[in-house]
């Protein structure tokens, strides 16, 4: 049966499951999804199905809903998808096993320990594993067998393009940056890319590098088709077949 | 770019011997951190295995190009990163081999934090639940996982972190040096930049002392081992219920740099 659950940042708040009522989401107690923050409008968001497809609509909420980051008034959702709302996620499953997994580790006995000790049961680690792997299965992440790539519209690089093949891409004169920047003023690390499980982070760095024109303030995610401006060299970041 | 080495372990205000361990080789620039577990003080054997596998097999690797790998090489990190997570694989190997051979020795485990910087470089690797956190431009982040029971349940979204901070199983961990024949080890790589720091510790820590206060310390103090004092006693006075040791690096300007090259001159010239 499918559901959705409410996530704020690595922690599952809620699950609902999706039935054939609508589900609704907002500040107001009454809501089936409550989410009491003040970026959340009273009645903000519902999902419901329609002919056979999962909906989300957005009841004109001061916010906005966004879907795999793209803000949406109505959308169809598939297996995968995360509706951004305020700051928490609400992520669409659709797969069985989920949950008949998380229920397991949930009823599995817990040892009462004061002295460090390692989790040792089989059994334990088996399903621990099972329920990191389920987790994993509804995140978001369809890049997963494409190739990350650093496309230079203009600046002195030592090349046109880049695949970022690390887990740590640096951008700069040093002679360990993947994109060798040229010119006497250039810091030796100007920008770093960082590769996490969930996709590919830029850090703050000496330049502050822009994203889509907006300086980043900290570790900030790249989507497929972000511009980088890292003083005057401009990267289009993208995943490639 | 220099590093600037501050590091202190203690026994805290509970604890009858000390099983947390370290090693630091300034010339190398590497850091290693060990949490010991396991009855009878084997703890205290088997973070000071870890701690020296790790050093001495890394120190080879230096030495010597053919030096073999443990583990899979990644093809996504430098050699010495993949250095790194050779020594452990080894360490892991030695502990637990000990271990089998020693019945008394029974269990005995350890977690580590390894860090070895190249120039601008860090490379980090680690298992269990001992830390290596981030500092820079005023904001601190945890680099490494921690590989604990509760923080895997926060992971897969069972708990909360503040459910995981509230919790009695805290001390159970998921992976550990020596407890098995294998071990998965966590690699990760940064860009070093001036002003920033780079914190080692066990979890003793991190029990005692909230990452602001973490934060604040380090921020306020003139010097990295004046950071390492304050930690620990910091965590001692908040109760001590564990060994506490911390690493504390300190990316800093070249000791003689021009500015100070010429204040020298001036000096001289009258």
């Amino acid at each position: 049966m499918s559901r959705l659950v409410l996530k704020f940042e690595t922690a599952m708040l809620k699950e609902v499951p999706l039935g054939t009522r609508p589900v609704t989401i907002g500040r107001a107690p009454d809501n089936d999804i409550q989410i009491d923050n003040l970026a959340v409008s009273n009645y903000h968001a519902r999902v419901y199905v329609e002919a056979g497809s999962l909906v989300v609509e957005d009841l004109n909420s001061l916010n906005g809903s966004f879907l795999n980051d793209i803000r949406v008034e109505r959308a169809m959702l598939k297996d995968g998808d995360a509706i951004l709302i305020g700051k928490h996620e609400i992520l669409v499953d659709q797969a069985n096993d989920a949950a008949h997994t998380l229920d397991a580790l949930r009823k599995a006995p817990v040892p009462r320990v004061n002295e460090t000790m390692i989790l040792d049961t089989h059994e334990r680690r088996k399903l621990l594993n099972a329920a990191v792997a389920a987790g994993e299965r509804s995140q978001l992440s369809p890049e997963r067998h494409r190739i990350p790539t650093l496309l230079v519209a203009r600046g002195n690089t030592d090349q046109k393009e880049y695949r970022i093949a690390s887990k740590l891409t640096v951008i700069g004169k040093s002679k360990m940056a993947t994109v060798r920047l040229g010119g006497w003023f250039t810091p030796e690390v100007a920008a770093q890319i960082n590769k996490h499980e969930d996709g590919y982070y830029l850090g703050r760095d000496d330049r502050l590098p822009k994203i889509n024109g907006v300086s980043i303030t900290g570790l900030t995610k790249l989507n497929d088709g972000d511009v980088i401006d890292v003083g005057r060299v401009r990267l289009s970041f993208l995943y490639r077949e | 770019m220099h590093i600037e080495i501050g590091a202190r372990t203690d026994l805290g205000r509970v604890r009858k011997n000390n099983e947390d361990c370290y090693l630091i080789d300034s010339s190398l620039q590497l850091f290693v951190l060990s949490d010991g577990m396991g009855g009878q003080a084997h703890g205290e054997v088997a973070s000071n295995m870890a701690v020296q596998t790790v050093l001495t097999h890394c120190r080879q690797g230096e030495n010597s190009r053919t030096t073999p790998i443990f583990g899979e090489s990644r093809p996504d990190v430098s050699e010495r990163t993949n250095r790194l997570a050779s020594a452990i694989h080894l360490a892991n190997r030695k502990v637990f081999d000990t271990a089998a051979s020693n019945p008394e020795q029974k269990g005995m485990g350890a977690t580590i934090v390894a860090a070895w910087i190249d120039a601008q470089r860090l490379s980090l690797a680690h298992v269990g639940d001992s830390r290596a956190y981030l500092l820079r431009a005023g904001s601190m982040d945890q680099l490494t996982a921690d590989h604990s029971l509760v923080a895997e349940k926060v992971r897969v979204g069972i708990l909360t972190p503040q459910e995981a901070d509230a919790s009695e199983l805290q001390s159970v961990l998921t992976r550990a040096v020596g407890t098995n024949g294998a071990v998965e080890v966590d690699t990760d790589e940064q860009a070093l930049l001036m002003g920033d720091f780079l914190l080692l510790c066990s979890d003793g820590l991190t029990r005692m002392v909230t990452d602001p206060e973490i934060a604040s310390t380090l921020l306020t103090s003139a010097t990295a081992q004046e950071s390492a004092d304050r930690l620990i006693d910091l965590a001692n006075e908040n109760g001590g219920a564990d060994n506490v040791t911390v690493i504390v690096l300190r990316v800093i300007e070249k000791s003689s740099s021009m500015f100070d090259r010429f204040k020298i001159w001036k000096r001289y010239s009258g």
